[in-house]
């Protein structure tokens, strides 16, 4: 029962110790006691909320433990690629089998298959059934055959000569080294057969198989096949896209900073500008895809699948982001400063110019970084301009067909083949390295430049 | 009565002694804890601090405090801004906790209990001395929800009767009960700044607090309003003891029965009000009470 | 002359002007610059400008209207087979002759009227680009002449330069309100094309969603196919699941790291909780479908459910840690704003801190949550990449989370992508999709920013 002030005087009295309960006067109960007696179940709900905000952010960190983890275990791999060594007789009856004059373009067309074949039955004397024989060379890679063609353009020294190469194996054998294939499963459940099998182990028993570092990786367009698809292409176009986008968005992003936050009046018509720039940071990015579909390919009649379309879009869609860091940076260059030049007659333009924009600049630069970090990301509103197109070749200005990082791990995570699944994880590892460093480039940008006024 | 007496006389000796009358700064403690001058109102001292000292970070707010606070008592600080009054005020219930940086030496005990002890709950601490803050800040919720928020959280009612009873009891001590009584489910917010203020009171005593602490409870608001918290001041020291930090020295005649004059962090002078204020014996304090600063 | 070429020279010619101009302003002045309204410099770039704004704009209307003349020339020089076409036949056609003029087909296209075609529009194109060039360097030298000559010793050059330069920032900061109109133009332009052939209330207010049946182009009548409802329960569904994980995670990281972590903690924990908005969605895509939702469906049977392996589940709950650290900055801020006048009120009282948190900081805070909150479901709802690659694509009308559903966002990617004709019902009911999500998104953010100032406003 509360009984309000009865208690006051003896409150004195009763009141001894704070971290004591004092039971003997039970008659008056003083708001002291009261609340010593609810105390303790006050303090543990306290610890259950502590414990749940806790908990909370330990969820959100072991989730991203478990996602850099997960996909680092699926991706580390790919950095290897399985190669077998052929002892490879470089056959002139075959390079050269009309003994004409040696030619790049005859060179070229060469049937280099043949003498993987060769060196594969030379290894393995006893495969001679048609069937079997196919399943043999679909041991090595259609890449290997690509570098003894390079090999023999580059020194044409080398016909007639053998050598005892390493060339890339398929994705199948390249998987099953790794361990993806598991050589207990039923044999019709796997892609790798009971003879290539033997043929495997007869391999590693002579230490003709081994992993190597996957040059191909870094140094390849898209491929079909596993083995030979690299990220490059995509790289590249990530770089093109990202470059165009920040000489489009950076300075118009600062101009319109400038111009909300130093120039503008206090209107309805500046209200609309900050009300739409606030709201275009909102919305879904695939939209800005649609907007680029419609406008600038069906409209302007752009070219399909480009990066001067993904530039075009990826600015409109990072602008918003530029622009609010822009002015926040605007922001906090105190006023004494403009006073202080435009004091001692600087114009308007020169106030800025010379004094507010120098020390905004590290802000601007940090937001623009975000910016493009965000860019960087993005993969939905270049799906809708066409960037998904297979691309093997490594684009070379705005107007080529290209793909970026991201995209291109959409590809692979969308192929069948279990080699992608390993070679998605790389990319979104080399991505994920991209990333990172813009932000840290970004954080290291506002401590080192950050001023307090 | 007579030892108190004596002691004061003796107290009001040792301090002048102790205290440089030319320069503030020049202020010197001769011992370890130096008693407070005046009569305290009840023979039995409820709030003791000894050798305080307060610092923000490495700013010194408050150096080498002592002071005893009595039961029943209303005791007003006074000094310039900045002086460490406020400072000092929330340290009796360890408001300053939520300053970071904030650090505390030496001793202040309440009931003879230390409240900077380490296994010291701030909870009970805090229901038995309430206060009441510069500005008035009452909750963005009902009246009637601002004033049974306390008793709430601290289990002192039950059902809605007891609610009632405790919500209605703490607004008409609050004087403003008849103000508000019709609206008691509209927002605390929608009040005037008066009538906030003594919501705030009122909120205050609704968990029966013992001690309540005033900071500059009266700044923020206009004479009239003033004058209501002033005489709600006088009716509360019935059943509290109140410690209030005033920047009026009207205010402080009018309220307190003893006065407390802050100087740059130190406590100058402490005796009866009339005596303060009719009688000062610091130069210090003579120069404030007068208008020639602060 | 190539457009690239041809900037280059501009930007040379722009160059020649500022020099041309700052000697003449020196010269003017005998030396003293001090007699010179502006500094030498501005009349530099007066000339500057002079020579290179006028070009720039013919340049740039010039190359955005070409590529629409030199179509409509080359399709009209066509022979007659080949005229008379659907819009989608006419692109692709269009596309021939291009890749022909590009050299991407080289070789293989062998049509006799395409290579004809392609090199009528080389032709065209080139006639096109010697008259832009040399229109374009005449305008530049002109204005070099005529700026050079309006130097002298009164002329406010610089007051002229500031002019150009407030109207180039104007012109940026209207970039903003265009791409807002050309969204809804965009949007809504093959919308309202899309509506002719389907009612606006069959889609809507339809229950089935098969846009594979209208692929063929005199297949209109098949209307019952664009049912969207489908989509709009499916996005629901998932987005719902996203803030179940989201909101609670959220905020509770936010109060945890705000009021009771340690700076260290705190320090560390924030940074690493943002992380997780930094990831691309992609990635979050590829998790989703290899990790989570294999582990979802095995962990479904562990109970005797069938769980779908892309049910919505799984992609929910990953776009629900996608969004965590959206929920939590935003509503660390709301809650920061709260004045701590509140706080010193309920601690005062002796309320612990969980209790003030609870009680008086989230309460009052409230409004600026719910915004927060408004603006995650905006993201989910546009949420795209995990969904495209974890969702289903079947359009199952279901609230139950172990089923496959398919959402707006998905759909518009599937309509769209590796589909080159735009005037068949089944991509333009994308563009239909595209406009509900730009109004649902459009609502939520202008109401949720809305509240959100109000509520600053209101604290500050």
């Amino acid at each position: 029962m509360f009984t309000p002030y009865i208690s006051l005087e003896n409150t004195v009295n009763i009141m001894n110790n704070l971290t004591q309960t004092s039971s003997e006067n039970t008659r008056t109960l003083s708001t002291f006691d009261m609340v010593q007696k609810s105390l303790p179940k006050r303090r543990a709900a306290e610890q259950r909320f502590r414990l749940f905000g806790l908990m909370s952010i330990l969820l959100g960190l072991i989730v991203l433990l478990v996602l850099f983890a997960d996909i680092t275990r699926k991706g580390y791999t790919a950095f290897l690629q399985t190669q077998v060594r052929l002892d490879i007789y470089f056959d002139p009856a075959v390079l050269n089998p009309n003994n004409s004059p040696l030619d790049r373009s005859s060179l070229g067309k060469a049937d280099y298959n043949a003498l993987i074949k060769g060196a594969l039955s030379a290894t393995f004397p006893d495969v001679q059934i048609r069937r079997e024989k196919n399943e043999l060379n679909a041991v090595m890679s259609s890449g290997a055959a690509y570098e003894l063609q390079a090999r023999v353009l580059d020194d044409p020294g080398l016909i007639g000569k053998t050598q005892s190469l390493w060339l890339p194996a398929s994705d199948d054998v390249d998987m099953f080294m790794k361990g993806n294939i598991d050589r207990n499963v039923e044999e019709s459940g796997r892609r790798i057969n009971n003879r290539q099998l033997g043929w495997l182990d007869y391999l590693t028993a002579d230490n003709r198989i081994a992993k190597h570092f996957n040059k191909t990786f870094f140094t390849a367009g898209d491929s079909r096949e596993p083995e030979l698809a690299g990220i490059y292409g995509a790289i590249t176009g990530s770089v093109l896209t990202l470059v165009g986008t920040f000489f489009l968005s950076f300075p118009i992003g600062i101009a319109t900073a400038l111009y909300l936050e130093e120039f503008a009046p206090v209107n309805k018509w500046t209200d609309l500008i900050e009300v739409n720039i606030n709201n275009l940071a909102a919305v879904p990015s695939i939209v800005f895809g649609l907007l680029g579909l419609a406008m600038f390919i069906n409209f302007f009649g752009l070219p399909r699948s480009t990066p001067v379309v993904g530039c075009l879009v990826l600015t409109l869609m990072t602008l918003p982001t530029i622009i609010i860091a822009a002015r926040a940076a605007l922001k906090s260059v105190p006023p004494s400063i403009r006073e202080a030049a435009l004091g001692m007659g600087a114009s308007k333009l020169q106030t800025i110019f010379h004094h507010v924009l120098p020390l905004a600049m590290p802000g601007m630069l940090t937001g623009a970084i975000i910016g493009m970090s965000r860019a960087l990301g993005e993969t939905a509103p270049l799906l809708m301009i066409g960037m998904v197109a297979f691309i093997i070749d490594i684009p070379k200005n705005f107007i080529e067909p290209a793909t970026v990082l991201p995209v291109q791990i959409f590809l692979w995570a969308d192929s069948p083949e279990r080699a992608f699944v390993e070679r998605t994880s790389a990319a979104i590892l080399v991505l994920l390295v991209f990333l990172i460093s813009m932000n840290g480039l970004a954080v290291y940008l506002r401590k080192r430049y950050e001023r307090r006024w | 009565m007579n030892s108190l007496q004596e002691r004061d006389t003796t107290l009001t000796k040792a301090m002048n002694k102790a205290i440089n009358l030319d320069s503030p700064h020049a202020i010197k403690i001769d011992r370890d804890y130096k008693q407070t001058v005046g009569r305290i109102t009840s023979t039995h001292a409820r709030i003791v601090c000894k050798n305080v000292h307060v610092y923000y970070g490495e700013k010194q707010a408050i150096s080498d405090l002592s002071l005893e606070i009595g039961n029943h008592e209303v005791i007003s600080f006074i000094g310039p801004s900045g002086c460490g009054k406020s400072t000092f005020l929330r340290t009796i219930n360890r408001m300053n906790d939520t300053i970071a940086g904030c650090r505390v030496e030496g001793e202040i005990t309440i009931d003879e209990t230390n409240i900077y002890d380490k296994g010291l709950d701030v909870v009970p601490l805090r229901a038995k001395v309430g206060m009441v803050f510069q500005k008035p800040n009452p909750f963005p919720k009902s009246i009637y929800d601002n004033v049974a928020y306390g008793p709430k959280i601290h289990g002192l009612a039950s059902d809605k009767t007891e609610f009632d009873a405790v919500v209605e009891s703490s607004l008409r001590k609050a004087g403003l009960w008849e103000e508000v009584k019709d609206r008691l489910n509209e927002p605390g917010t929608g009040l005037s700044g008066g009538q906030q203020q003594r919501l705030c009171i009122a909120r205050t005593i609704a968990i029966n607090p013992e001690i309540i602490l005033m900071d500059e409870p009266c700044s923020a608001l206009d004479p009239i309003a003033t004058a209501k918290i002033e005489q709600l001041i006088a009716e509360l020291r019935e059943h509290f003891t109140i410690v209030i930090v005033t920047h009026s020295m009207q205010q402080a005649a009018r309220v307190s029965n003893r006065t407390a004059y802050f100087h740059l962090g130190r406590l100058v002078e402490v005796g009866e009000t009339n005596d303060i204020f009719t009688n000062p014996k610091h130069p210090l304090t003579e120069d404030y009470i007068t208008g020639r600063f602060g | 002359m190539s457009p690239s070429v041809l900037l280059l020279t501009l930007l040379a010619l722009s160059f020649a002007g500022y020099q041309t101009g700052k000697r003449r302003s020196l010269k003017i002045a005998g030396g003293k610059i001090s007699e010179l309204h502006s500094l030498p410099s501005f009349y530099g770039l007066y000339a500057s400008l002079w020579c290179l704004i006028p070009p720039l704009f013919i340049v740039v209307v010039w190359l955005s209207l070409e590529s629409s003349w030199l179509a409509n020339s080359v399709i009209s020089g066509l022979p007659e087979n080949l005229k008379v076409q659907s819009n989608s036949d006419r692109y692709v056609t269009l596309n021939d002759i291009k890749n022909v003029v590009s050299g991407t087909t080289l070789g293989t296209q062998t049509d006799p009227a395409i290579l004809n075609a392609a090199e009528h529009y080389r032709d065209l194109q080139q006639i096109s680009r010697g008259l832009l060039s040399v229109i374009a360097i005449a305008l530049a030298l002109a204005g070099i002449y005529f700026s050079s000559r309006r130097i002298n010793k009164n002329h406010r050059a610089r007051n002229a330069v500031e002019r150009v330069m407030t109207g180039a920032m104007v012109l940026c900061s209207t970039i903003a309100i265009f791409t807002t109109i050309g969204i809804v133009s965009s949007v809504l332009f093959e919308a309202i094309q899309f509506f002719k052939s389907v009612p606006v209330t069959d889609f809507l207010f339809g229950l089935d969603w098969s846009p594979q049946t209208a692929m063929r182009a005199d297949q209109v009548g098949s209307s019952g196919a664009f049912g969207a409802v489908p989509l709009f329960t499916g996005t629901l569904l998932v987005s719902l699941i996203a803030m179940i994980v989201a909101v609670p995670v959220g905020l509770m990281s936010a109060i945890y790291l705000s009021e009771f972590a340690s700076p260290g903690f705190r320090a560390a924990a924030k940074p690493a909780l943002e992380i997780l908005a930094g990831i691309p969605t992609v990635v979050y895509g590829f998790f989703a479908a290899l990790t989570v939702a294999p582990f979802v469906r095995d962990l479904g049977q562990q109970f005797g459910l069938t769980v779908s392996s892309e049910s919505a589940l799984a992609a929910g709950l990953v776009m629900g840690v996608m969004i965590i650290p959206f929920v939590s900055s935003l509503s660390d801020d709301v809650m920061n704003a709260v004045p701590q006048a509140l706080r010193d009120g309920a601690y005062a009282l002796g309320a612990t801190q969980a209790e003030t948190i609870r009680q008086v900081i989230f309460p009052a805070a409230l409004p600026g949550i719910v915004g927060s909150i408004l603006l995650a479901v905006s993201r989910a709802i546009g949420e795209t990449m995990i969904l495209v690659m974890a969702a289903g694509l079947a359009a199952n009308l279901t609230f139950n989370p172990f089923e496959a559903v398919t959402t707006v966002t998905v759909q518009i990617v599937t309509l769209l992508v590796g589909d080159q004709e735009f005037d068949s019902p089944k991509t333009l009911a994308a563009f239909a999709l595209g406009l509900v999500l730009f109004i649902v998104t459009l609502i939520l953010n202008v109401y949720a920013l809305h509240i959100v100032r109000k509520y600053r406003e209101h604290y500050e």
